[in-house]
Protein backbone atom coordinates (compact mmCIF):
# COMPACT_ATOMS: atom_id res chain seq x y z
CA UNK A 1 0.00 0.00 0.00
CA UNK A 2 1.69 3.51 -0.99
CA UNK A 3 2.68 5.40 1.76
CA UNK A 4 0.04 8.44 3.02
CA UNK A 5 1.41 12.37 2.28
CA UNK A 6 0.64 12.19 6.80
CA UNK A 7 2.75 9.23 6.89
CA UNK A 8 5.41 10.59 4.47
CA UNK A 9 5.59 14.04 6.23
CA UNK A 10 6.05 12.30 9.36
CA UNK A 11 9.31 10.62 8.11
CA UNK A 12 10.65 13.78 6.82
CA UNK A 13 10.09 15.95 9.98
CA UNK A 14 11.41 12.55 12.05
CA UNK A 15 14.81 12.31 9.80
CA UNK A 16 15.20 16.57 10.20
CA UNK A 17 14.78 15.89 14.22
CA UNK A 18 17.22 12.86 13.68
CA UNK A 19 19.88 14.94 12.02
CA UNK A 20 19.32 17.86 13.95
CA UNK A 21 19.32 16.47 17.07
CA UNK A 22 22.63 14.04 16.22
CA UNK A 23 24.35 16.85 14.10
CA UNK A 24 24.61 14.41 11.25
CA UNK A 25 26.61 15.54 8.33
CA UNK A 26 26.49 14.35 4.74
CA UNK A 27 22.42 13.28 4.42
CA UNK A 28 19.19 14.98 4.52
CA UNK A 29 15.54 14.12 5.43
CA UNK A 30 15.08 13.47 1.59
CA UNK A 31 18.29 10.79 1.63
CA UNK A 32 18.04 9.49 5.30
CA UNK A 33 16.67 5.86 4.66
CA UNK A 34 13.78 5.34 6.70
CA UNK A 35 14.65 1.72 6.97
CA UNK A 36 17.96 2.20 8.27
CA UNK A 37 18.64 1.09 11.71
CA UNK A 38 19.12 3.79 13.95
CA UNK A 39 21.20 1.51 16.39
CA UNK A 40 23.15 -1.09 14.79
CA UNK A 41 24.23 2.09 11.62
CA UNK A 42 23.68 5.11 13.53
CA UNK A 43 25.06 4.05 17.02
CA UNK A 44 22.61 6.04 18.63
CA UNK A 45 21.62 5.24 22.24
CA UNK A 46 19.35 5.33 24.95
CA UNK A 47 20.01 8.96 25.61
CA UNK A 48 19.87 10.04 21.96
CA UNK A 49 16.76 8.16 21.94
CA UNK A 50 15.66 9.96 24.67
CA UNK A 51 16.63 13.41 23.62
CA UNK A 52 14.85 12.83 19.85
CA UNK A 53 11.97 11.24 22.24
CA UNK A 54 11.27 15.31 24.07
CA UNK A 55 11.34 16.89 20.65
CA UNK A 56 8.77 14.19 19.63
CA UNK A 57 6.75 14.40 21.92
CA UNK A 58 6.55 18.06 22.22
CA UNK A 59 6.04 18.21 18.55
CA UNK A 60 2.75 15.62 18.39
CA UNK A 61 1.88 16.74 21.87
CA UNK A 62 2.18 12.88 22.51
CA UNK A 63 4.09 11.07 25.44
CA UNK A 64 6.70 8.65 24.38
CA UNK A 65 7.03 5.56 27.12
CA UNK A 66 10.74 4.95 27.78
CA UNK A 67 9.73 0.88 27.86
CA UNK A 68 8.98 1.55 23.48
CA UNK A 69 12.32 2.71 23.23
CA UNK A 70 13.18 -0.44 21.65
CA UNK A 71 10.55 -0.10 19.12
CA UNK A 72 12.00 2.94 17.78
CA UNK A 73 14.69 1.24 15.89
CA UNK A 74 13.98 3.38 12.60
CA UNK A 75 12.48 6.14 11.12
CA UNK A 76 10.09 4.13 9.21
CA UNK A 77 8.90 2.69 12.95
CA UNK A 78 9.32 5.94 14.48
CA UNK A 79 6.56 7.20 12.25
CA UNK A 80 4.45 4.50 12.63
CA UNK A 81 4.44 4.52 16.36
CA UNK A 82 3.71 8.28 15.80
CA UNK A 83 0.41 7.50 14.01
CA UNK A 84 -0.76 5.01 16.22
CA UNK A 85 -0.68 7.23 19.53
CA UNK A 86 -2.57 10.38 17.24
CA UNK A 87 -4.44 7.54 16.11
CA UNK A 88 -5.42 6.50 19.87
CA UNK A 89 -5.56 10.41 21.29
CA UNK A 90 -8.11 11.19 18.05
CA UNK B 1 27.38 9.72 6.05
CA UNK B 2 29.55 7.68 8.58
CA UNK B 3 28.03 4.55 9.81
CA UNK B 4 28.78 1.87 11.72
CA UNK B 5 28.63 -0.91 9.24
CA UNK B 6 31.12 0.68 6.64
CA UNK B 7 33.44 1.54 9.05
CA UNK B 8 34.09 -1.87 10.29
CA UNK B 9 34.34 -5.52 8.79
CA UNK B 10 31.70 -7.83 9.21
CA UNK B 11 33.41 -9.76 11.83
CA UNK B 12 34.01 -6.24 13.77
CA UNK B 13 30.48 -5.51 13.11
CA UNK B 14 28.88 -8.58 14.91
CA UNK B 15 30.68 -7.75 17.83
CA UNK B 16 28.98 -4.31 17.99
CA UNK B 17 26.23 -5.44 17.43
CA UNK B 18 26.65 -8.25 20.52
CA UNK B 19 26.95 -4.98 22.85
CA UNK B 20 24.73 -2.51 21.07
CA UNK B 21 21.62 -4.89 21.99
CA UNK B 22 23.11 -4.69 25.79
CA UNK B 23 20.77 -1.92 27.08
CA UNK B 24 22.79 -1.57 30.97
CA UNK B 25 20.80 0.31 33.67
CA UNK B 26 23.16 0.44 36.99
CA UNK B 27 23.18 1.61 40.10
CA UNK B 28 25.81 1.93 42.61
CA UNK B 29 24.43 0.86 46.20
CA UNK B 30 26.62 1.34 49.90
CA UNK B 31 24.72 -2.44 51.27
CA UNK B 32 26.36 -1.54 54.25
CA UNK B 33 28.69 1.42 56.41
CA UNK B 34 30.75 -1.55 58.55
CA UNK B 35 33.67 -2.65 56.67
CA UNK B 36 36.48 -5.40 58.55
CA UNK B 37 39.04 -3.28 56.82
CA UNK B 38 40.41 0.29 57.08
CA UNK B 39 42.59 1.07 54.21
CA UNK B 40 44.56 4.04 53.89
CA UNK B 41 43.29 5.62 50.48
CA UNK B 42 39.77 4.57 50.87
CA UNK B 43 37.42 7.77 49.99
CA UNK B 44 34.23 5.79 51.84
CA UNK B 45 35.37 6.12 55.39
CA UNK B 46 37.71 9.76 54.55
CA UNK B 47 34.89 11.43 53.13
CA UNK B 48 32.32 10.24 55.74
CA UNK B 49 30.09 8.63 53.50
CA UNK B 50 29.47 5.77 56.51
CA UNK B 51 28.24 8.53 58.45
CA UNK B 52 24.07 7.65 57.83
CA UNK B 53 22.23 5.85 59.56
CA UNK B 54 22.36 2.42 57.78
CA UNK B 55 18.94 0.65 57.16
CA UNK B 56 18.57 -2.58 59.26
CA UNK B 57 15.30 -4.04 58.34
CA UNK B 58 15.41 -6.70 55.73
CA UNK B 59 12.06 -6.00 54.32
CA UNK B 60 12.80 -2.26 53.82
CA UNK B 61 15.87 -3.22 51.69
CA UNK B 62 13.94 -5.88 50.22
CA UNK B 63 10.96 -3.21 49.06
CA UNK B 64 13.62 -0.42 48.29
CA UNK B 65 15.09 -3.04 45.86
CA UNK B 66 11.78 -3.97 44.13
CA UNK B 67 11.48 -0.29 43.88
CA UNK B 68 14.95 0.20 41.65
CA UNK B 69 14.01 -2.74 39.68
CA UNK B 70 10.87 -1.00 39.01
CA UNK B 71 12.69 2.29 38.34
CA UNK B 72 14.63 -0.01 35.14
CA UNK B 73 17.78 -0.73 36.95
CA UNK B 74 19.22 -4.03 35.75
CA UNK B 75 22.49 -4.34 37.24
CA UNK B 76 23.26 -3.58 40.60
CA UNK B 77 26.88 -2.70 41.64
CA UNK B 78 27.11 -3.66 45.86
CA UNK B 79 29.68 -1.93 47.55
CA UNK B 80 29.65 -0.49 50.99
CA UNK B 81 31.44 -0.61 53.11
CA UNK B 82 32.13 -4.48 52.72
CA UNK B 83 29.04 -6.34 51.33
CA UNK B 84 29.90 -9.70 52.58
CA UNK B 85 29.26 -8.46 56.08
CA UNK B 86 25.51 -8.32 55.05
CA UNK B 87 24.95 -11.44 52.99
CA UNK B 88 20.84 -11.52 53.54
CA UNK B 89 21.29 -7.54 51.90
CA UNK B 90 23.68 -8.97 49.18
CA UNK B 91 21.33 -12.00 48.62
CA UNK B 92 18.48 -9.74 48.52
CA UNK B 93 19.86 -8.10 45.41
CA UNK B 94 21.03 -10.86 44.16
CA UNK B 95 16.96 -12.77 44.28
CA UNK B 96 15.64 -9.65 41.99
CA UNK B 97 18.69 -7.81 39.79
CA UNK B 98 21.45 -9.66 38.04
CA UNK B 99 24.23 -8.26 40.90
CA UNK B 100 27.61 -7.76 41.11
CA UNK B 101 29.39 -7.53 44.75
CA UNK B 102 32.32 -5.35 45.36
CA UNK B 103 34.52 -6.87 48.41
CA UNK B 104 37.84 -7.12 49.81
CA UNK B 105 37.77 -11.28 49.78
CA UNK B 106 38.26 -11.59 53.20
CA UNK B 107 34.90 -13.72 53.56
CA UNK B 108 34.24 -15.59 50.33
CA UNK B 109 30.13 -15.74 49.17
CA UNK B 110 29.04 -18.91 49.33
CA UNK B 111 28.73 -20.21 45.99
CA UNK B 112 25.18 -22.51 47.32
CA UNK B 113 23.50 -19.23 47.59
CA UNK B 114 25.20 -17.01 45.07
CA UNK B 115 25.74 -19.78 43.02
CA UNK B 116 26.47 -17.02 39.51
CA UNK B 117 26.77 -13.63 41.17
CA UNK B 118 29.61 -11.78 39.84
CA UNK B 119 32.59 -11.19 42.29
CA UNK B 120 35.31 -8.39 42.49
CA UNK B 121 37.28 -8.88 45.04
CA UNK B 122 40.00 -5.12 45.67
CA UNK B 123 44.14 -5.57 45.18
CA UNK B 124 46.05 -2.84 46.10
CA UNK B 125 49.35 -4.53 45.07
CA UNK B 126 51.93 -6.58 46.00
CA UNK B 127 51.80 -8.25 49.87
CA UNK B 128 53.94 -5.21 51.23
CA UNK B 129 52.08 -2.32 49.55
CA UNK B 130 48.94 -4.32 50.90
CA UNK B 131 50.20 -3.88 54.23
CA UNK B 132 50.89 -0.34 54.17
CA UNK B 133 47.94 0.70 52.96
CA UNK B 134 45.08 -2.44 54.09
CA UNK B 135 46.86 -3.05 57.39
CA UNK B 136 47.79 -6.84 55.59
CA UNK B 137 47.96 -8.94 52.28
CA UNK B 138 44.67 -9.59 51.82
CA UNK B 139 45.37 -11.61 48.48
CA UNK B 140 46.51 -14.44 50.62
CA UNK B 141 43.65 -14.68 51.90
CA UNK B 142 40.93 -14.09 48.92
CA UNK B 143 42.95 -16.29 46.97
CA UNK B 144 42.63 -19.07 49.35
CA UNK B 145 38.27 -17.78 49.25
CA UNK B 146 38.19 -17.62 45.30
CA UNK B 147 41.12 -19.58 43.75
CA UNK B 148 39.66 -20.83 40.38
CA UNK B 149 36.01 -19.42 40.69
CA UNK B 150 34.76 -18.62 37.37
CA UNK B 151 32.78 -15.86 38.45
CA UNK B 152 35.13 -13.83 40.01
CA UNK B 153 38.12 -11.22 39.48
CA UNK B 154 40.67 -9.14 40.48
CA UNK B 155 40.09 -5.11 40.80
CA UNK B 156 43.70 -4.61 40.95
CA UNK B 157 43.89 -0.63 42.22
CA UNK B 158 47.80 -0.14 41.00
CA UNK B 159 49.57 3.06 43.07
CA UNK B 160 52.20 4.70 42.20
CA UNK B 161 54.74 2.62 44.31
CA UNK B 162 53.36 -0.18 41.74
CA UNK B 163 55.00 1.06 38.60
CA UNK B 164 57.34 -1.16 37.16
CA UNK B 165 55.91 -4.30 39.82
CA UNK B 166 52.64 -5.14 38.35
CA UNK B 167 53.54 -8.47 36.52
CA UNK B 168 54.50 -10.71 40.31
CA UNK B 169 51.24 -9.48 40.95
CA UNK B 170 49.49 -10.41 37.80
CA UNK B 171 51.49 -13.50 37.84
CA UNK B 172 50.02 -14.49 41.51
CA UNK B 173 46.80 -14.02 40.18
CA UNK B 174 47.43 -16.64 37.41
CA UNK B 175 48.66 -19.36 39.63
CA UNK B 176 45.01 -19.54 41.31
CA UNK B 177 43.17 -19.52 38.09
CA UNK B 178 40.92 -15.94 38.20
CA UNK B 179 41.13 -12.66 36.19
CA UNK B 180 42.10 -8.96 36.40
CA UNK B 181 40.91 -6.02 36.00
CA UNK B 182 43.36 -2.59 36.60
CA UNK B 183 42.41 0.78 37.76
CA UNK B 184 44.06 3.33 39.28
CA UNK B 185 44.46 5.07 42.66
CA UNK B 186 43.75 8.22 42.66
CA UNK B 187 44.75 8.94 46.49
CA UNK B 188 42.36 11.80 47.73
CA UNK B 189 43.54 10.73 50.87
CA UNK B 190 47.17 12.19 50.53
CA UNK B 191 48.53 9.25 51.57
CA UNK B 192 52.13 9.94 51.51
CA UNK B 193 54.39 8.62 48.87
CA UNK B 194 51.01 7.33 46.93
CA UNK B 195 51.14 11.14 45.09
CA UNK B 196 51.58 9.95 40.77
CA UNK B 197 54.48 11.89 39.96
CA UNK B 198 55.64 13.23 36.06
CA UNK B 199 55.87 10.19 33.99
CA UNK B 200 54.83 7.87 36.16
CA UNK B 201 51.45 7.40 34.32
CA UNK B 202 52.72 7.22 30.86
CA UNK B 203 55.15 4.44 32.17
CA UNK B 204 52.48 2.56 33.74
CA UNK B 205 50.25 2.85 30.40
CA UNK B 206 52.97 1.17 28.79
CA UNK B 207 53.47 -1.50 30.99
CA UNK B 208 49.18 -2.40 31.30
CA UNK B 209 49.75 -2.55 27.53
CA UNK B 210 52.68 -5.32 28.53
CA UNK B 211 50.58 -7.19 30.91
CA UNK B 212 47.16 -7.32 28.17
CA UNK B 213 49.69 -8.69 25.34
CA UNK B 214 51.42 -11.31 27.60
CA UNK B 215 48.12 -12.61 29.88
CA UNK B 216 45.21 -11.64 27.74
CA UNK B 217 43.26 -14.94 28.93
CA UNK B 218 43.92 -13.28 32.42
CA UNK B 219 43.81 -9.39 32.29
CA UNK B 220 40.54 -8.09 31.61
CA UNK B 221 41.65 -4.96 29.87
CA UNK B 222 42.21 -2.67 26.85
CA UNK B 223 44.54 -0.57 25.72
CA UNK B 224 42.31 2.49 24.78
CA UNK B 225 41.24 2.62 28.58
CA UNK B 226 44.70 2.46 29.39
CA UNK B 227 45.14 5.41 27.11
CA UNK B 228 42.25 6.95 28.38
CA UNK B 229 42.44 6.32 31.88
CA UNK B 230 46.76 7.35 32.18
CA UNK B 231 46.06 10.42 30.28
CA UNK B 232 42.96 11.63 31.40
CA UNK B 233 41.75 12.55 28.06
CA UNK B 234 39.36 11.07 25.32
CA UNK B 235 38.94 12.03 21.91
CA UNK B 236 41.05 15.37 22.81
CA UNK B 237 38.84 16.04 25.90
CA UNK B 238 40.02 15.81 29.17
CA UNK B 239 37.88 14.23 31.80
CA UNK B 240 36.31 17.08 34.47
CA UNK B 241 32.66 17.71 36.21
CA UNK B 242 31.52 18.36 32.82
CA UNK B 243 32.40 15.41 31.10
CA UNK B 244 31.76 12.76 33.99
CA UNK B 245 29.00 9.78 33.32
CA UNK B 246 28.25 8.94 36.46
CA UNK B 247 26.70 10.96 38.44
CA UNK B 248 23.82 10.79 40.49
CA UNK B 249 20.82 11.74 38.25
CA UNK B 250 18.73 13.72 40.98
CA UNK B 251 21.82 15.87 42.17
CA UNK B 252 22.74 16.31 38.18
CA UNK B 253 22.19 19.91 37.41
CA UNK B 254 24.71 20.14 34.41
CA UNK B 255 23.46 22.50 31.56
CA UNK B 256 23.87 21.59 29.03
CA UNK B 257 23.15 18.54 30.12
CA UNK B 258 26.39 15.92 29.60
CA UNK B 259 26.25 12.45 27.79
CA UNK B 260 25.62 10.13 31.11
CA UNK B 261 24.57 7.11 32.51
CA UNK B 262 20.33 7.00 32.37
CA UNK B 263 18.66 7.00 35.75
CA UNK B 264 22.08 6.22 37.42
CA UNK B 265 22.28 6.69 41.30
CA UNK B 266 24.86 6.26 43.73
CA UNK B 267 22.87 4.82 47.19
CA UNK B 268 23.90 5.07 50.97
CA UNK B 269 22.91 2.34 53.12
CA UNK B 270 20.09 4.49 55.04
CA UNK B 271 18.10 4.49 51.57
CA UNK B 272 17.09 7.33 51.61
CA UNK B 273 20.82 9.37 50.99
CA UNK B 274 22.26 9.83 47.67
CA UNK B 275 25.91 10.60 47.05
CA UNK B 276 27.38 12.62 44.40
CA UNK B 277 28.76 10.17 42.32
CA UNK B 278 30.61 6.80 42.15
CA UNK B 279 32.88 7.91 43.84
CA UNK B 280 33.90 10.56 46.71
CA UNK B 281 31.99 13.51 46.42
CA UNK B 282 35.51 15.14 48.34
CA UNK B 283 37.11 13.66 44.75
CA UNK B 284 38.26 16.59 42.45
CA UNK B 285 36.86 15.77 39.32
CA UNK B 286 40.28 17.00 37.33
CA UNK B 287 42.47 14.41 39.00
CA UNK B 288 39.79 11.73 39.44
CA UNK B 289 40.83 8.43 38.16
CA UNK B 290 38.21 6.35 38.69
CA UNK B 291 38.46 2.93 36.24
CA UNK B 292 34.36 2.56 36.19
CA UNK B 293 33.78 6.55 35.61
CA UNK B 294 36.40 6.81 32.75
CA UNK B 295 35.04 3.55 31.38
CA UNK B 296 31.54 4.53 31.35
CA UNK B 297 33.01 7.93 29.86
CA UNK B 298 33.98 6.02 26.47
CA UNK B 299 30.93 4.70 26.55
CA UNK B 300 28.69 6.70 26.83
CA UNK B 301 30.19 8.92 23.99
CA UNK B 302 29.54 6.06 21.12
CA UNK B 303 28.85 8.65 18.38
CA UNK B 304 31.75 10.32 18.96
CA UNK B 305 33.71 7.27 18.37
CA UNK B 306 32.13 6.87 14.70
CA UNK B 307 34.93 8.82 13.11
CA UNK B 308 37.40 6.01 11.92
CA UNK B 309 37.55 2.36 12.08
CA UNK B 310 39.96 2.34 15.14
CA UNK B 311 38.24 4.88 17.37
CA UNK B 312 34.69 3.12 16.71
CA UNK B 313 36.77 -0.29 17.07
CA UNK B 314 38.63 1.19 20.39
CA UNK B 315 34.84 1.92 21.95
CA UNK B 316 34.25 -1.97 21.59
CA UNK B 317 36.94 -3.11 23.01
CA UNK B 318 36.16 -1.04 25.66
CA UNK B 319 32.35 -2.08 25.51
CA UNK B 320 33.42 -5.83 25.68
CA UNK B 321 35.52 -5.33 28.49
CA UNK B 322 33.09 -4.01 30.94
CA UNK B 323 30.66 -6.49 29.54
CA UNK B 324 32.87 -9.02 30.50
CA UNK B 325 33.61 -7.48 33.70
CA UNK B 326 29.82 -8.02 34.63
CA UNK B 327 29.58 -11.42 32.43
CA UNK B 328 27.14 -10.14 30.14
CA UNK B 329 29.52 -11.65 27.47
CA UNK B 330 31.87 -14.29 28.33
CA UNK B 331 35.27 -14.11 29.27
Amino acid sequence: MPESTVTKGIERRVAEIIIEELKLEDVTPDTFNPEMDLVDELGIDSMDLATIALVLQDEYKIVIDEDDYPRLKTVRLICAYIEEKLAVKH
Amino acid sequence: MKTVSNLLDPVWYERYKRISSLNIRSSIYDVTNRCNLRCRGCFFFSSGEDLVQEETDLKKWEAFIDREKTRGVNLAILIGGEPTLCMDRVEAFYKRIPSYCATNGLIKVPRDRFPDMMVGISLWGGGEDEKILRGKDTFAISSRNYEGDPYTYYLYTVTPKQVGRIEPVIKRIVDVGLKVHLQLLSNDEGVDGFHWREGELRDLRVEMDEMLERYPQTVISSKYYHEVITTGIMLGRRFSWRECPSVTESLDNRQPPVRRLIHFYRWAADLKTVHRCCTSATRDCATCKDGAAHMSWIMVNKRDHIISTQDLQNWIEVYEMFAKLYRLIPW
